[in-house]
């Protein structure tokens, strides 16, 4: 049920949106960050260089075999989007959400989360804003210096076996569970 | 070419949005959006999450296959190094501390929780403050799978 996004010919990263709004905002002054850049980027941005320059068609696929791209995969899918295009994805998310809540009518929007848990492990006081911003900024740091999150190395990493995410997975899944159940003893 | 341009950026749009509202619908009704649910599979005590997470594993890896077997697509690896580790790590607290991965912080904000206002709000404030301790004192690269 969850996985059709390889419909786009992309692998799914969520907190790699966040990072390159985060670097849009960051590098605004420079045109492209480019000492990050990923050898795809690269092969990208050299393509859309020729088109221009050639005044040939913009689409990658007028320049290659067919079978150098997925044929499944919108072909303005793969490489590098623009920002508003992240914003649009998270905007997406949003609705989702809104709409998963709306037609189970249980959509009634509270200042807190909804459930008692949280409220019964950290009260309902300014604390609580505190473990948000901070508990959100961990996920930020962490993802970031991981290079993934649960999309990412947890779905799209680990289904291919690479080390890189499944180490991360054990990881944030390991950290998850030690400190729940630490909560848990509080 | 401008128009080229933006005809395949508003196609991407429209991809894109129906694939957040579709990922974001099924997250809320798997039941991701809720900090109780993520904790009862953090403690082991509803495996709901934790089956539908190792569903989502078990359908993607025979999908790359095939994908790789009728188009001949690869993928680039997954970069290792120790900040893999510590970063999971600290994501794995946060994620216990605000119920959120980063796509769930979204989520829960459109079911109405409008508390992951903060957690967003930290996520963007997180991501940057990495970005500026890694350039001062880290050496390996930070590839993300939304850059290739």
């Amino acid at each position: 049920m969850l996985l059709h996004w390889f419909t786009t010919g992309r692998m799914m990263a969520v907190s790699g949106r966040f990072t390159a709004l985060i670097n849009r905002v960051r590098y605004r002054d420079q045109d492209e960050p480019d000492q990050e850049m990923a050898a795809d980027d690269l092969v990208a941005a050299i393509r859309a260089m020729t088109a221009d320059t050639f005044g040939g068609g913009a689409e990658p696929s007028d320049l290659e075999p067919p079978a150098a791209a997925p044929p499944a995969a919108p072909i303005t899918l793969s490489g590098p989007q623009a920002p508003w295009l992240h914003i649009v994805f998270f905007g997406g998310l949003l609705l989702g959400g809104l709409a998963s809540a709306v037609a189970w009518g249980t959509f009634a929007p509270t200042w807190g989360l909804s459930g008692e848990g949280f409220t019964r492990t950290f009260g309902d006081g300014p604390a609580t804003a505190a473990v948000l911003l901070g508990g959100g900024m961990l996920t930020g740091f962490g993802t970031r210096m991981a290079g993934g999150c649960t999309s990412g190395h947890g779905l799209c990493g680990v289904s291919r076996l690479q080390p890189g995410s499944l180490l991360a997975t054990a990881a944030f899944f390991g950290a998850g569970i030690l400190f729940s159940f630490a909560l848990e003893a509080l | 070419m401008i128009a080229q341009a933006s005809r395949s950026d508003a196609r991407a749009a429209v991809v894109l949005s129906l694939l957040g509202i579709f990922m974001g619908f099924s997250l809320s009704r798997i039941g991701f959006g809720s900090w109780d649910e993520v904790h009862s599979m953090f403690t082991f005590s509803s495996l709901r999450l934790t089956l539908a997470f190792l569903t989502g594993v078990v359908v993607l890896v025979p999908a790359w296959k095939l994908i790789h077997r009728a188009t001949g697509a690869t993928w680039s690896p997954r970069n290792i190094h120790r900040g893999t580790f510590i970063g999971g790590a600290l994501f794995g607290l946060g994620w216990a501390l605000t119920g959120a991965c980063p796509a769930i912080a979204l989520v829960q904000l459109g079911e109405g929780q409008l508390a992951a206002i903060l957690t967003l709000a930290g996520i963007f404030l997180g991501n940057l403050l990495y970005s500026v301790v890694h350039d001062r004192f880290f050496r390996w690269s930070t590839q993300s799978c939304a850059d290739v």
